[in-house]
């Protein structure tokens, strides 16, 4: 398993989760696809992380879930973005650009 | 709004514990399964697509659990699994339950209903706002640490210092001939003088109408105005608000209502809660020194003074401020106030000061902590064999990667369920016991006056009750808990006994049954000499006769009559019932011996003593009574004569007094003969005629001075008429009432009792409380260290039974056995019955010093006490070890 794939930074996880939503309302499945597919495939969410962290931002109220028919009419349960989640997506957008800001000008200083 | 999500979802959580699970469940298992198909759209083989998915997903339970443990509340989810957990197996055990739950349960119940007792007698706060800052000022004498003022001192002490926001006074609640209605015959009930500013400075706001002004309390005899309590109040007028403006009699003068003092104030009293509140001016209609006048008299000191110290003042200057007041009281007052200093007393301090019973609580409350310890030592001996029982189960756990934490956390909830369990029922034991004191509390308080047992179980007593029981399961369940855990995995899973082979496991339980068997010999110890202390006192005697004895009081200030009209109904009173048929003699005395009103003091000075320039006058006790009342009370005459008819007012003065004043100022000498000045060495002469037998006076502790002087002479106003009965005194009632009916249809009978009665409640039954109480503390400790060890030595032979059998196989015979079993128990009973004697005996030093005035150790109580002791706890031992030393080798071979 190479580094790249498990060694998400705390709190990115989020950050993606987040924005695969903002696509959308999609099920667990989706969110980790979406997710691979906007990093290329650097992260891969397991669904060991992924649940919890879906879990977690349904409780602070981010996202919201219901049960929905997937593509292949089985019962899924699906996620979608709230208005708070979006308001959370900004500031976590925003935190983001400035910490990798900030550590690529760590990393460029010599 | 995302902390109202998270409530909700917390809520959710914790409700729908089982449709969150099962949403969680399907989800999971809907994504394995959308895996599935993904792999095999992709073009895996069925079976290897489902192989693949679960690997990609790594285990549906694992998920779950991953997830659970990120919700809102895991922790409590967690805690609610461990309680579960806990009550299943202690269910499993009910029997074991039961007994520790029972036993911290005496243990905390005790504890705090003995709490509540010293709560109410030294720390509960005053009913009034912000109490820390009142503050108690104090006379001080040579013979005393709190002593009252005068109501001329007060005023002065009222005008001269800075240090408080208002000082009040008020003189102790009193007998008062009450009334509602002209007509109606006066009934008694709890008065109490205080002065204007009393509920002002306070910060007591009336419930009704309003309090005294000011100005109410200037002019003597001007503004007859009366508060009523609030329990008054209610019981009296039904809670009529209309009562504000309506007269009512006060011994026999019309005062009006103006206001009631709210429920949340019963007074400032320890015991008593007033009926009602009368300003300081009316003084002279209720029960004040006769012999003096209130106003004026700077040594008719009768008043009790408080202030509200202001924020700016501190403690010290108070004092050094009221120090230099009581000193000019002595210099400008030289003949009523030598030698009296004055102090100020924070409430703790004032408290612990002028009544010594807390000392009784503290002892208790120190008792009833030890009989808790038993009952934690038992507990955790307890756990820590089924702790060690289950050390398989827990070694498993570990082995399967439980963390230590959340195991000692799992154990920690078991022994906090149990104390949660026995706080529960230590509050029914706690407050059983408060209703027992209740129960008790027409024998504590033999009088007419509303006073009340002040224990309950409030708010701070319920706390130390949570408190106790939290303590207790840490005491308990701790160390098993760390113990259990810290496990050989290896060694535990092998075999069932885990026991490590080492000493350091067992040393803990030793120590427990060596802690346990010297707490309850300390208990045994202080309940043995507790009733032989009461026992010494009730041996002693009290050198009178108590049967075929009625007592009945009266004051006929209660009607308003004057000095002479009183002194003139009471000679009337008793020629009347010595014409009674059935009365064999009759007597009229101001206290009785061993009543609850205090007898008088009185200050002299012996003829030709030269006093130390400090001391202005020695102080006795004195009785006034009339020239009955040693042949009516059976006390004998040693030397000398009784009072006669002839000591009149007019007649030269005279005193009788007890055999300990005479050997006390006359060793050797005789007193009869003898001077004695009043007040200082100018004072009125009065000749001492007669020696009386030493009897019991207040208590029936030591022995004291005292002086009696006739009625005729010193004229009071409140007496108590006895009256010698030739058969049950009970049948004189009806007579006296009569008799007092005919003189005056108005006057109230205050009390009508045969004194043997009263003197059983008074001198007897009061300290077989004491005894039942500690005596019960004792029992229980020692039952609970029988227990303890009986468990511990039966546990040892269980767990041994194997060895024993091999070694009876090999030819060990019974006794063997049985000596071996045995010889462990007693050398612990040994060290635990050394270490008890050292506690007995500390105790023994701090009952002595604390309560009974006696010093050296009773060696009676250890020959009776340590021997039983160790009889008992050998039994304990004895039991199970003969148990072991009758195993059957094959059958203790095939054991397991």
């Amino acid at each position: 398993m190479s580094p790249e794939q498990t060694s998400l930074l705390q709190g990115t996880l989020d950050l993606l989760i987040l924005k695969s939503l903002r696509a959308g309302e999609m099920h667990g499945l989706g969110v980790s696809r979406r997710i691979e597919q906007l990093t290329g495939g650097t992260f891969v969410v397991k669904p060991g992380s992924l649940f919890p962290a879906l879990h977690r931002m349904e409780e602070e109220g981010w996202i919201s879930a219901f049960w929905g028919e997937s593509e292949n009419n089985r019962r899924a349960k699906y996620y979608r973005l709230s208005k708070a989640g979006e308001k959370q997506l900004e500031a976590e957008t925003k935190r983001w650009s400035r910490i990798s800001l900030a550590i690529g000008q760590a990393l460029e200083a010599s | 709004m995302p902390l109202l999500v998270k409530v909700q979802s917390f809520l959710r959580n914790l409700i729908f514990t089982r449709r969150v699970d099962a949403d969680l469940d399907q989800e999971v298992r809907s994504h394995l399964e959308m895996l599935i198909e993904e792999k095999i759209r992709a073009g895996m083989l069925s079976s290897e697509a489902q192989r693949a998915a679960r690997i990609e997903l790594g285990g549906v339970e694992q998920v779950k659990i991953h997830v659970r443990d990120s919700r809102t509340g895991a922790f409590l989810d967690s805690l609610v699994q461990d309680v579960r957990f806990a009550i299943r197996g202690l269910r499993r055990t009910a029997g074991l339950t039961a007994f520790v739950i029972i036993t911290l349960a005496l243990g905390i119940g005790m504890t705090s209903g003995m709490f509540s007792m010293v709560d109410a007698l030294i720390f509960r706060p005053y009913p009034v706002p912000h109490p820390g800052s009142v503050v108690t000022l104090a006379g001080t004498t040579h013979d005393s640490m709190i002593e009252d003022f005068s109501y001329r001192e007060y005023l002065d002490i009222r005008d001269k210092t800075k240090s408080y926001d208002g000082v009040i006074a008020y003189a102790d609640m009193q007998a008062v001939g009450f009334s509602a209605e002209p007509a109606a015959t006066p009934r008694v009930k709890g008065g109490m003088l205080v002065s204007g500013n009393f509920f002002h400075v306070l910060g007591v706001e009336p419930g009704l109408g309003r309090s005294f002004r000011d100005d109410e309390d200037r002019v003597p005899g001007r503004d007859a105005v009366v508060v009523l309590g609030a329990d008054f109040w209610h019981h009296e007028f039904a809670a009529d608000p209309g009562v504000v403006g309506r007269t009512v009699r006060l011994n026999g003068t019309p005062f009006t209502v103006i206001g009631v003092a709210p429920d949340s104030f019963p007074g400032l009293l320890t015991f008593g809660h007033p009926d009602f509140y009368m300003p300081l001016a009316m003084a002279r209609t209720f029960s004040t020194n006769i012999e003096k006048n209130f106003f004026e008299d700077r040594d008719d000191r009768e008043l009790k003074v408080k202030a509200r110290l202001l924020p700016s003042a501190t403690l010290a200057r108070a004092r050094n401020e009221l120090g230099v007041v009581a000193k000019n009281f002595e210099h400008d007052y030289p003949d009523v106030t030598r030698s009296r200093g004055a102090t100020v007393y924070t409430q703790f301090q004032a408290r612990t000061t002028e009544d010594q019973n807390w000392r009784f609580g503290v002892v208790f409350v120190i008792l009833a902590l030890a009989v808790l310890l038993v009952a934690c030592t038992n507990v955790a001996g307890l756990l820590l064999s089924r702790a060690r029982e289950r050390a398989r189960e827990i070694a498993l756990r570990l082995a399967l990667g439980a963390g230590r934490l959340r195991l000692i956390r799992l154990l920690l909830t078991e022994s906090l369920i149990l104390a949660t369990l026995g706080g529960v029922a230590g509050i029914a034991v706690g407050y059983g016991m408060i209703e027992w004191f209740h129960s008790k509390d027409a024998i504590i308080f033999a009088t007419e006056l509303p006073v009340a047992v002040p224990f309950q179980m409030d708010k701070r007593v319920l706390l130390v009750c949570i408190g106790l029981s939290v303590l207790s399961a840490f005491l308990c369940g701790l160390a098993p808990a760390l113990q259990s855990t810290r496990l050989d995995l290896v060694n535990a899973l092998k075999s069932a006994d885990a026991d490590v082979p080492g000493r350091k496991r067992l040393w803990g339980r030793n120590m427990l049954v060596v802690a346990q068997v010297a707490m309850s010999l300390m208990l045994l110890t202080a309940s043995f000499l507790m009733a032989r202390g009461f026992q010494h006192d009730l041996l002693v005697g009290t050198s009178f006769t108590k049967d075929h004895l009625l007592m009945a009081n009266f004051d006929p200030r209660l009607i308003q009559y004057n000095a002479m009209q009183t002194q003139q109904f009471y000679k009337q009173l008793a020629e009347r019932m010595r014409e009674t048929p059935g009365v064999q003699s009759e007597a009229l005395t101001q206290n009785i011996p061993l009543g609850t009103d205090d007898f008088d003091g009185l200050t002299f000075v012996p003829d030709g003593f030269t006093m130390p320039p400090d001391r202005e006058n020695f102080a006795s006790t004195m009785d006034t009574i009339d020239e009955g009342y040693f042949a009516t009370m059976g006390i004998p005459i040693l030397r000398g004569r009784a009072f006669l008819a002839t000591d009149t007012a007019d007649a030269p003065r005279v005193a009788i007094v007890n055999a300990h004043f005479a050997k006390h100022y006359w060793p050797g000498g005789d007193a009869v003969g003898k001077y004695i000045h009043l007040d200082n060495s100018a004072g009125v002469p009065v000749e001492i005629v007669g020696v009386a037998e030493t009897i019991k006076y207040q208590t029936m502790t030591d022995p004291m001075d005292f002086v009696y002087m006739p009625l005729a002479q010193r004229p009071v106003a409140r007496m108590v008429l006895m009256l010698r009965s030739s058969g049950d005194p009970l049948q004189l009632v009806q007579p006296v009432k009569d008799a007092v009916h005919s003189l005056d249809p108005n006057l109230p009978l205050l009390q009508t009792r045969a004194y043997r009665e009263y003197y059983l409640n008074q001198a007897v039954r009061g300290p077989e409380i004491a005894i039942d109480l500690v005596g019960t503390m004792g029992l229980v400790g020692l039952l609970l260290a029988i227990a303890g060890l009986y468990g511990l030595v039966a546990y040892n032979v269980s767990r041994r039974t194997h060895e024993i059998g091999i070694r009876m196989a090999l030819g060990a015979a019974g006794s063997d056995v049985l000596r071996m079993v045995m010889g462990k128990g007693i050398v612990l009973v040994a060290m635990g019955t050394a270490l008890g004697l050292g506690m007995g005996f500390a105790l023994e030093q701090l009952m002595n010093s604390m309560l009974f005035n006696s010093s050296g150790v009773d060696v009676v109580a250890y020959i009776i006490v340590v021997p039983t002791l160790f009889l008992v706890t050998m039994l304990a031992t004895y039991v199970p070890a003969r148990r072991a030393s009758r195993i059957a080798p094959t059958q203790a071979l095939r054991y397991e």
